[in-house]
């Protein structure tokens, strides 16, 4: 059987949408806000590709490291500067979710006038344009479909390590689960918070440094990613890890294979309407197990099952 | 007569606030009454501009006895409309009538169809559904094509063709400033109503409102339809005014995160607020684009991202520094407070109470 490019799309997909959901769970359980300009964090490392490749000359996968600490930076300045000082007011979720929501604006503006400055002084396309040319071959497939799963993997393996087994972890676990607690025993709660914006962001990054080798990059990638990033996240149970990975990983896959195969079932013109998946995941998660994959009791199931 | 153009300056800057005011009054009536975050605002808005876009031109067509697929034939057929609705201005009045209610129909029934996750879901979970919503009117009218001409968009007819054309922009503009006129009184009646102050109740402590017997769902769901037959009726205006409709058009910043601003610097809960607030956005806005041919010269990049970019600092700006925004909410007085014997009734029966 001949390889199905299709398959390339959903597993990168499925694998950055993980990336991505991984990032915002992060951000999600510390400040309980969701991060509406977690997409543009992405778009960054989309930029950072662009630069290192055609105006460097570079290897694109240098660019992953460079936009780890570029979209973390971007993400703890929202929290540092916008999100703790609103929290500190008192200010009602609805206003922080605006204020990431008006952040997200000033991003994209950015974006789009690096975007602008990049045409004006290099004279190469900035908008709509794709890397693919830059990847290597790795036994008849482009390297980027081994990579990202493997990205994936060995970030999740190194946070879950981080988590149970190093002190700081067991901290950041001690603050997300009830900061008051974890402040008065000692644990620094602001400055977890900090480290955890910033691997949300830097993971982010990660993932648009990847994106753009495979997918087309645009400064306005942000609000077209949103929507599939939450349903993600929504899918895994917003508060979990490992929730986000399984999410990311099926709402991608769905979204990709899900797509092509309505379309041969019923035609092209479906293919137009694939970003209503999501949505669709949205709502059916919320209705039906509004805790998502993590809530949703397997071994109770399990025995459940094998009683019929 | 041509018209100069700081008055087009001027009419235009008219038009778009009475249309912003509309809508920002809605988005008020629910974020900042009722404490519902309606992230997805654009989906009431697009539905009233699809609804003109869609409607009106088949009517005058079917009339008119013009032959030819509306979609594909789109620019013949309007103009051919346009030429026969010179005759009959009536007809073009009593359609367009029909047009907005039909629009806020759709908009009603929209609302019905957000209140379901508005009902059961709060807060963050609640803001993400209605977010992803919103962005799925642009999708469907982008790829259905009956419905708005997908990506190519489609012209409406223009009631007001009868005008000469240096007067068709006044007349419209003075048309638009009294529905908001109409809808901002009808605005301030209900928030003085004993239904706005149940609003508030509901918003600042459900579960107190539920312990005197109210229905909070109810109130929610009432609300939520109210305001988006409201936000049909001013993008089924917008559609008019522009005089066409193009699904792109209706996306997430425009008609969503633009009324949350503008509420916002007004103050929340507050329809003066509303009104100031929608003034010096709308009026920013035009002056950006006014200056954006001597700007363009000066700085390595399309102006429009400068637009974005300041409004977005300005936002984040009075989020921290002015959350209340330029008029603070008050406690508002109720409707019967003009009649001396009424409130001496009040008097009389509170010292009997409670003295």
């Amino acid at each position: 059987m001949a390889y199905d490019p299709i398959f390339s799309d959903a597993i990168i997909f499925a694998s950055l949408l993980a990336l991505l959901s991984i990032g915002l769970t992060l951000t999600y359980i510390t400040t309980r806000v969701p991060n509406f300009a977690h997409a543009s964090f992405a778009t960054i490392g989309v930029y950072v590709a662009l630069i290192v490749t055609h105006v460097w000359g570079l290897a694109p996968y240098i660019a992953i490291p460079i936009s780890f600490v570029i979209s973390g930076i971007v993400a703890v300045l929202l929290y540092t500067f916008i999100l703790k000082p609103l929290i500190r007011k008192g200010a009602s979720q609805a206003i922080q979710m605006i204020a990431t929501l008006a952040f997200d604006l000033v991003m994209i503006a950015m974006l789009n006038i690096t975007a602008d400055y990049i045409v004006k002084t290099y004279k190469i396309t900035s908008r709509e344009f794709s890397l693919r040319s830059y990847d290597i071959d790795f036994m008849g497939l482009p390297l980027i479909v081994i990579v990202a799963p493997i990205t994936i993997a060995i970030l999740a393996i190194t946070l879950h390590i981080m988590l149970r087994k190093t002190k700081f972890g067991i901290a950041m676990r001690a603050a997300t689960e009830n900061s008051d607690l974890a402040g008065t025993v000692g644990i620094n709660v602001k400055l977890v918070y900090g480290v955890s914006w910033l691997l949300g962001g830097g993971f982010a990054g990660i993932a648009g440094a990847l994106m753009s080798l495979w997918f087309q990059g645009d400064p306005n990638l942000g609000p077209q990613l949103i929507p599939s990033i939450f349903a993600a996240s929504i899918a895994g149970g917003f508060l979990s890890i490992y929730g986000a990975i399984a999410g990311g990983i099926l709402v991608g896959l769905t979204e990709v294979l899900g797509t092509r195969f309505l379309a041969g079932e019923f035609g092209a013109w479906l293919i137009a309407y694939r970003p209503l998946i999501p949505l669709i995941f949205i709502v059916v998660t919320l209705f039906l197990a509004p805790k998502g994959l993590a809530g949703i009791n397997w071994s109770k199931l399990r025995r459940h099952g094998s009683r019929i | 007569m041509v018209l100069e153009s700081e008055t087009i300056f001027i009419i235009d800057l008219l038009a778009i606030f009475a249309i912003y005011v509309i809508v920002n009054i809605s988005l008020n009536m629910e974020f900042g009454y009722t404490g519902i975050p309606n992230f997805g605002k654009v989906l009431a808005v697009g539905a009233g501009a699809f609804v003109a876009a869609a409607i009106p031109g088949r009517i005058f067509a079917n009339i008119a006895g013009i032959e030819g697929d509306y979609i594909t034939n789109n620019l013949l057929i309007v103009s051919q409309i346009n030429l026969w609705l010179v005759d009959n201005v009536g007809i073009g009045f009593v359609v367009f009538f029909l047009t907005l209610g039909v629009a806020a129909g759709v908009g009603g029934g929209v609302g019905l169809l957000t209140s379901y996750p508005a009902i059961r879901l709060r807060g963050d979970y609640l803001a993400i559904t209605l977010l992803a919503f919103g962005e799925s009117i642009r999708i469907i009218g982008n790829n259905y094509t009956p419905l708005v001409g997908g990506t190519l968009g489609v012209q409406i007819p223009d009631p007001l063709s009868f005008l000469p054309n240096e007067l068709r922009f006044p007349v419209a503009t003075i048309g638009l400033v009294a529905i908001a006129a109409i809808v901002y009184v009808y605005s301030e009646k209900m928030v003085r109503s004993p239904l706005g102050r149940m609003l508030r109740a509901v918003r600042d402590n459900e579960m107190a409102a539920e312990a005197l017997g109210k229905n909070s769902n109810h109130i929610r769901i009432k609300i939520i339809m109210v305001s988006a037959a409201l936000a049909a009726i001013g993008g089924a205006l917008y559609a008019f005014y522009v005089g066409g409709t193009i699904a792109f058009a209706y996306d997430r910043a425009s008609w969503t995160f633009w009324p949350f601003l503008m509420i916002l610097i007004g103050g929340l809960a507050n329809n003066k607020g509303v009104l100031i607030g929608t003034l010096i956005f709308v009026t920013l806005r035009k002056f950006i684009i006014f200056f954006k041919d001597s700007l363009e010269g000066f700085v390595p990049f399309d102006v429009v991202w400068l637009d974005f970019l300041l409004l977005g600092v300005i936002l984040l700006v009075i989020l921290l520094y002015r959350p209340q925004g330029i008029f603070v909410e008050k406690p508002t007085p109720t409707i019967s407070h003009k009649g001396e014997d009424n409130q001496w009734n009040i008097k009389k029966m509170f010292n009997f109470f409670f003295k």
